[in-house]
C-alpha cells in the first residue's frame, strides 16, 4: 500500500560507521536478515530497510542517531514489531533500529511502587516481574508477550483494562531518551508528582518513534488486587448488550473488564477454540471486576443483575481464577479465531463515545454488507474502543480494494459519531489518509512544527504520525 | 488500637461535605494585600521584571494598543483604571517580580481572547494569561506594559454527560463550583487543591494542579480529555478527545495542560469524570518524630495499601491550625498522619490495615468516631496555609521525593531550620511524597528574611538531592525559574526553548516565565 518512495541508500562509509558503533553482529544488511525488519504486524505494508541495527546501550543508540543527523539517513525505532499501523515500516528506506537487545529490567521497587526497564523488556516479563512481588502493571494489550514496554509507550497502547486502569500514558513516570542530535534526555522522574516544566514524558509518549528513541522507562506499579472476578452474559442483540454497558456504567460500577463479540466473533471464536460459546448469541458480554473480596463480589452481583435485567438470554459467572481465565480466552483468543479464517486479517481501531458503541457496531455491519466484506467486531465495550475486523483473499478479485473502501467508511462514521480514528493502535502510516479529517489542518501543522522543534532534519521515522 | 478520637477535643463545631476545605472568604485577598504591601518587596525578588520581555510603550503605541482592543472587545472587557489593574498584578506567591499591565482584558468568550493575542502579536505586547491567581509561584504575575488576559468571567459549566462521564466547562469556573456541580449529577472530579475554593479550573490546567487526592486518584492531566486553545497567533486549536481511549497524534493536550501559559490560553477543557466515591472513613496518628511518622509512611506505601488521603502535619502546622480553627489539636506530638479510605464496604477495614502498619511504627492511632471528627481533622490540614500565614510571612515550598526517602526529607527541614534560625513548618501529602515545608518569617527583618530565602534554596536542593523534584504541584513560575534550569539541564532546557519557538515564535505568550527564552 506504500506510495512513498525511497529516499536513502547507505554508503559504504556510513556501513562501517554503523558496524564499528554497534559491532558487526548487531548490523544486517544481507536481504535474508534484513528481510523480518521489512514488516510489522501491519498487514500490505513491507518496505525493505537499508540495514538493521540492534543496539545493546544508550551510547550506541546516541551514536547511531548522531551518524543519522550528519549523514542524513531515517532512522526507524523498533521494539516487538506487534504494531498494528505500519508505524516500524522503512518506507523511505534507512535504518531500522531494534531495541530487542537493551531488555534488562534494572528495578522493580516495592517502596516506590514502580519499575525501571530498558526498552526492550515485553510487557508481559515486566507484568510477571511486578507480580513475582505482589504488585500490577496495569496496561495490558493483546500483544503483551511480544510487545515491549517502549513500543507499548511509543503508541501509548491500551487494553483490557482501559476504563478502570487507564492506558500506558497514565503510568509512564520518566523516560531516558535520545534526541536526534544524539544528545540524552532524562524526563519526568521517580515522582508520583512532578510539574518542573513542560510534560515531555506524555509528549514523547503516543509520538511513534518521530520525536526520540526512548531508552529507559520508568512506569508507576500499583498493589496486585486480591481477588479477580469474571463472567459472562449473552443477549439477543449487539444493542441489548449496548445497554447493559450504560445501566452498569450508570450504576457507578468501574469494572476492571467489559468486553463485547459480536455473533460473527463468537463463531469465530467458538470454531477455532471449542469453549461452549452459544452461537446463536447476537453479542457475548464479558465482565469482571478485581479489587478485595468484597468489593468484587458486590461488583459482579451487580453487573449479573444488570445484564438479567436488561434482558440477556443467560449470565454465568466463573466460580475459581480457572474459569475465570478460560472466559477471558474467549476474548484474548478473538483476533486468532478469525486470522484462521482467510489469509488476510485487517484489525482496526476505532473509538466512539460508550452510548453510541451499539449503533457504531450496526454502522460498521451496514457499511461491510454494502461493500460486500466480512466483517467481525469486538471490543472494549467500557471505553468505546472497538476493533473491527475484515478478513479476505487478496487473490479474490477486489477484495482488498473493497477491504479499504469499507474501513474508509468505518473511520469516517466513528468521526461523524465524535469518536476518533484510534483508540490505541496509533497512526503510522496506516491511518496517515485519515489524519487530515480527524485533526483539522490547523492541528497537522502544529504537529509539523513540535515535529520540527525536536527532529529538524526529519531524520526520526519521517512520514509517521502525520509528520 | 485506639477506636476514639480521645486526644482530639472538638471545640469549633464543623459540617459540610466531604471534600471541606477553608472557605474564608477573605483569605484569597488577605493573602494578596500582603504580598502587595510587603516592605522591600520588590528589593529582594529573584530576578526583575526585565527579564520577563516588559518594556513600558509609549504614550502614542499605548493609545493605538487600546484602540485596537476595544475595537473587538466590549467595553467593560478592558481595565485599564489603575486601580482596578493592580488587582490583576500577581498571583499569591512572595518574592516575585511583577509589573504595571498596560490593560487587562476580561475575556467573556474565546473570541475575545483571540482578539487580545491579535493585537498582542500586532504590537508585539507580552501576554499574561490569568486564572483566579492563587497560584503559589509567580507565573500569573503581569508584565510591565503587557497585557493580563483573564479568563475569570468565563465562568459557564457547558455540559455535563453523565452517560460518557465528562464535563465541558470554561476555565473561569471554581474547582469548588466543577466539583459541587459533577457531585451533583452523582460524579467525582478529583483534583482538589487546597485553594479549591478560589482557583479555577483554568489555573488548574496550567499548572497541572494536585491536591490531597493525588494518592489514589492522580493529578489535574490525568483527568483533561480534551482542551481549546488559543494559540499566541489567535487561531483556536482543539486538541484531544471525548472519549476514554484515543491516540491521533501527538498528546498536545498534555503539552498545554502545566505549561503556565507560555504555549496557548485554554478557553474550554473537557474533564473526565469518575463515579461518585464513597464517604470516606478517616483516621489519625500520632508520631514522637517526623522521621517516625515519614517512615510509617513508606511501609503503608510499600505494603500495597491505597489509601484515598495520606497526609502529614508537624508540630509546628499542628499548633498553628489548632490555633486557627480555635480547635484542641495535640501540641506535643511531633507529627501526626491522617488518612482515609473510600472503597464503601471495605473502607473500615482497610483504615484499620493501615492502623496496624502505622502502629507497627510507632504511632498512636485514633480513628474519628463521627463525621464531625473526621471533618475536623481535614479541616485541620486544609487550613495549614492560611494558619501560618497569620503567623508572619511564608514561604511555601513544594518539593516532591520518592516515598522512601520521605524521612530524610523531614529530618533534612529540619537541619536546614536549625541552622538558619527559622520556623519551618512541614505538611504534606504523605502518600505522594509531594511535601509542602513553609517557611514563617517576619518579612520586616531583612536578616531573617534573606535566611528565608535561603532556606527556600536550601529545601530545593535537598528535595533535588534526595532524587526529587523542585515542585510537584505549584509549578515553576518565576520563583524557580532558576531551579528548573539546573533540574532538567542543559539538554532539557534547549528542548523546552525549541517547543516554545515552535508553538509561539514570537515568544509573547508569558515570556520569561518557567524559564528564560535567551539562551
Amino acid at each position: 500500500m506504500s506510495t512513498v518512495e525511497r529516499t536513502h541508500t547507505l554508503t559504504d562509509a556510513v556501513l562501517a560507521e554503523l558496524a564499528g558503533i554497534v559491532g558487526p553482529a548487531n548490523l544486517l544488511v544481507s536481504d535474508g536478515d534484513v528481510e523480518p525488519y521489512a514488516r510489522d504486524a501491519t498487514p500490505l505494508f513491507r518496505a525493505r530497510p537499508d540495514a538493521v541495527v540492534l543496539p545493546t546501550d544508550t551510547a550506541q543508540v546516541s551514536a547511531v542517531l548522531a551518524l543519522a543527523t550528519r549523514a542524513g539517513f531515517p532512522v526507524i525505532p523498533r521494539g516487538g514489531g506487534s504494531n498494528l499501523a505500519a508505524m516500524t515500516v522503512a518506507e523511505r528506506g534507512g535504518v531500522v533500529m531494534v531495541l530487542t537487545r537493551m531488555n534488562q529490567i534494572r528495578e522493580i521497587s516495592s517502596d516506590e511502587l514502580l519499575a525501571v526497564v530498558q526498552p526492550g523488556v515485553t510487557t508481559a516479563e515486566l507484568a510477571d516481574a511486578a507480580a513475582a512481588k505482589g504488585l500490577l502493571y496495569a496496561p495490558d494489550p493483546g500483544s503483551r508477550t511480544v510487545s515491549t514496554v517502549a513500543g507499548n509507550v511509543a503508541t501509548c497502547a491500551g487494553g483490557l483494562r482501559g476504563l478502570k486502569y487507564g492506558v500506558t500514558r497514565n503510568y509512564v513516570l520518566g523516560l531516558e531518551a535520545v534526541l536526534p542530535t544524539g544528545e540524552v534526555i532524562r524526563t519526568g522522574s521517580r515522582l508520583w508528582k512532578d510539574v518542573a516544566g513542560y510534560d515531555l514524558t506524555r509528549l514523547l509518549t503516543g509520538s511513534e518513534g518521530t520525536l526520540a528513541v526512548i531508552t529507559e522507562v520508568t512506569v508507576a506499579l500499583l498493589p496486585m488486587p486480591a481477588t479477580v472476578g469474571t463472567g459472562v452474559a449473552y443477549f439477543d442483540s449487539l444493542a441489548d448488550a449496548g445497554t447493559a454497558v450504560a445501566r452498569i456504567i450508570g450504576l457507578g460500577v468501574l469494572p476492571a473488564t467489559l468486553e463485547f463479540l459480536d455473533n460473527r466473533c463468537i463463531n469465530a471464536v467458538e470454531d477455532s477454540n471449542h469453549l461452549g460459546l452459544d452461537r446463536t448469541a447476537g453479542a457475548l458480554l464479558l465482565f469482571g471486576d478485581d479489587g478485595p473480596d468484597t468489593h468484587v463480589a458486590t461488583s459482579l452481583d451487580r453487573m449479573a443483575a444488570t445484564c438479567d435485567v436488561v434482558g440477556a438470554r443467560a449470565v454465568t459467572r466463573a466460580r475459581d481464577v480457572v474459569e475465570s481465565d478460560a472466559l477471558m480466552a474467549a476474548r484474548r483468543c478473538s483476533l486468532p479465531a478469525l486470522a484462521r479464517l482467510a489469509p488476510i486479517t485487517m484489525l482496526e481501531d476505532v473509538t466512539v463515545p460508550r452510548p453510541l458503541l451499539a449503533r457504531m457496531v450496526d454502522t460498521i455491519d451496514t457499511i461491510a454488507a454494502q461493500h460486500h466484506v466480512v466483517c467481525a467486531t469486538f471490543g472494549h465495550a467500557g471505553d468505546g474502543n472497538l476493533h473491527p475486523t475484515i478478513v479476505f483473499d487478496p487473490h479474490d478479485g477486489d477484495a482488498r480494494h473493497r477491504a479499504e473502501a469499507a474501513f474508509d467508511k468505518v473511520f469516517h462514521a466513528a468521526m461523524d459519531l465524535g469518536g476518533t480514528i484510534t483508540g490505541e493502535h496509533g497512526i503510522g502510516a496506516a491511518k496517515r489518509p485519515w489524519m487530515a479529517a480527524r485533526l483539522g489542518e490547523d492541528q497537522l501543522a502544529l504537529l509539523r512544527r513540535v515535529k520540527s522543534a525536536f527532529d529538524p532534519a526529519g531524520i526520526l521515522n519521517p512520514g509517521k504520525l502525520g509528520s | 488500637m485506639t477506636t476514639t478520637l480521645d486526644r482530639i477535643r472538638i471545640t469549633s463545631g464543623s459540617g459540610g461535605p466531604r471534600r471541606e476545605r477553608d472557605t474564608d472568604p477573605g483569605a484569597a485577598q488577605r493573602g494578596r494585600a500582603e504580598g502587595l504591601t510587603y516592605p522591600g518587596r520588590m528589593a529582594t525578588t529573584r530576578g526583575s521584571t526585565d527579564d520577563l520581555g516588559g518594556s513600558a510603550p509609549g504614550p502614542a503605541d499605548r493609545a493605538q494598543v487600546l484602540a485596537a482592543l476595544r475595537e473587538h472587545l466590549p467595553e467593560q472587557a478592558v481595565l485599564t483604571d489603575h486601580d482596578l489593574v493592580q488587582g490583576y498584578r500577581t498571583d499569591r506567591a512572595m518574592f516575585c517580580p511583577a509589573g504595571m499591565p498596560l490593560a487587562v482584558v476580561l475575556a467573556r468568550e474565546t473570541a475575545h481572547v483571540q482578539h487580545a493575542l491579535r493585537v498582542a502579536s500586532r504590537f508585539g505586547l507580552p501576554v499574561v494569561p490569568q486564572g483566579a491567581r492563587s497560584g503559589l509561584s509567580g507565573a500569573a504575575n503581569a508584565i510591565e506594559g503587557g497585557l493580563v488576559v483573564s479568563t475569570e468571567k468565563m465562568t459557564e459549566v457547558l455540559e455535563l454527560d453523565v452517560a460518557n462521564r465528562f464535563v465541558v466547562t470554561q476555565p473561569g469556573v471554581l474547582n469548588a463550583e466543577l466539583s459541587r456541580h459533577v457531585e451533583a449529577a452523582g460524579l467525582f472530579y478529583p483534583p482538589d487543591p487546597s485553594s479549591w475554593e478560589f482557583c479555577s479550573i483554568g489555573g488548574n490546567l496550567g499548572t497541572n494542579s494536585g491536591g490531597l487526592c493525588c494518592v489514589k486518584y492522580g493529578v489535574t492531566a490525568d483527568y483533561v480529555l480534551g482542551l481549546e486553545v488559543v494559540l499566541a497567533s489567535g487561531e483556536v486549536l482543539r486538541t484531544g478527545r471525548r472519549t476514554v481511549k484515543g491516540v491521533a497524534g501527538y498528546d498536545l493536550t498534555r503539552l498545554f495542560v502545566g505549561s503556565e501559559g507560555t504555549l496557548g490560553i485554554i478557553t474550554e477543557a473537557t474533564l473526565a469524570l469518575r463515579p461518585a466515591a464513597r464517604r470516606p472513613r478517616t483516621a489519625a496518628a500520632l508520631f514522637a518524630s517526623g522521621r517516625a511518622a515519614a517512615e510509617a509512611v513508606a511501609a503503608v506505601v510499600a505494603g500495597g495499601h491505597q489509601p484515598s488521603l495520606l497526609e502529614i502535619m508537624d508540630s509546628t502546622t499542628l499548633r498553628a491550625a489548632s490555633d486557627y480553627l480555635r480547635a484542641d489539636l495535640p501540641a506535643d506530638a511531633a507529627a501526626m498522619l491522617l488518612w482515609q479510605c473510600d472503597t464503601g464496604e471495605g473502607a473500615e477495614a482497610e483504615v484499620r490495615a493501615i492502623g496496624a502498619v502505622v502502629q507497627g511504627c510507632g504511632g498512636e492511632v485514633v480513628e474519628a468516631a463521627d463525621q464531625a471528627e473526621a471533618d475536623l481533622l481535614l479541616a485541620a490540614r486544609r487550613c495549614v496555609l492560611l494558619a501560618l500565614e497569620r503567623l508572619g510571612t511564608t514561604l511555601i515550598d513544594d518539593v516532591c521525593v520518592p516515598r522512601s526517602r520521605l524521612g530524610e526529607l523531614i529530618d533534612g527541614v529540619a537541619r536546614i531550620a536549625a541552622e538558619r534560625s527559622l520556623v519551618i513548618g512541614v505538611v504534606g501529602h504523605a502518600g505522594d511524597g509531594n511535601m509542602h515545608p513553609t517557611v514563617v518569617f517576619d518579612s520586616r527583618d531583612a536578616e531573617q528574611t534573606a535566611a528565608a530565602l535561603a532556606s527556600f534554596d536550601d529545601v530545593m536542593a535537598l528535595g533535588l538531592e534526595l532524587g526529587g523534584t523542585i515542585t510537584g504541584e505549584h509549578g515553576v513560575g518565576v520563583l524557580k525559574r532558576e531551579w528548573l534550569a539546573r533540574e532538567v539541564g542543559p539538554v532539557g532546557l534547549r528542548v523546552h526553548r525549541d517547543l516554545k519557538r515552535a508553538l509561539d515564535p514570537a515568544g509573547i505568550l508569558n515570556p520569561g516565565k518557567v524559564f528564560s527564552l535567551a539562551d
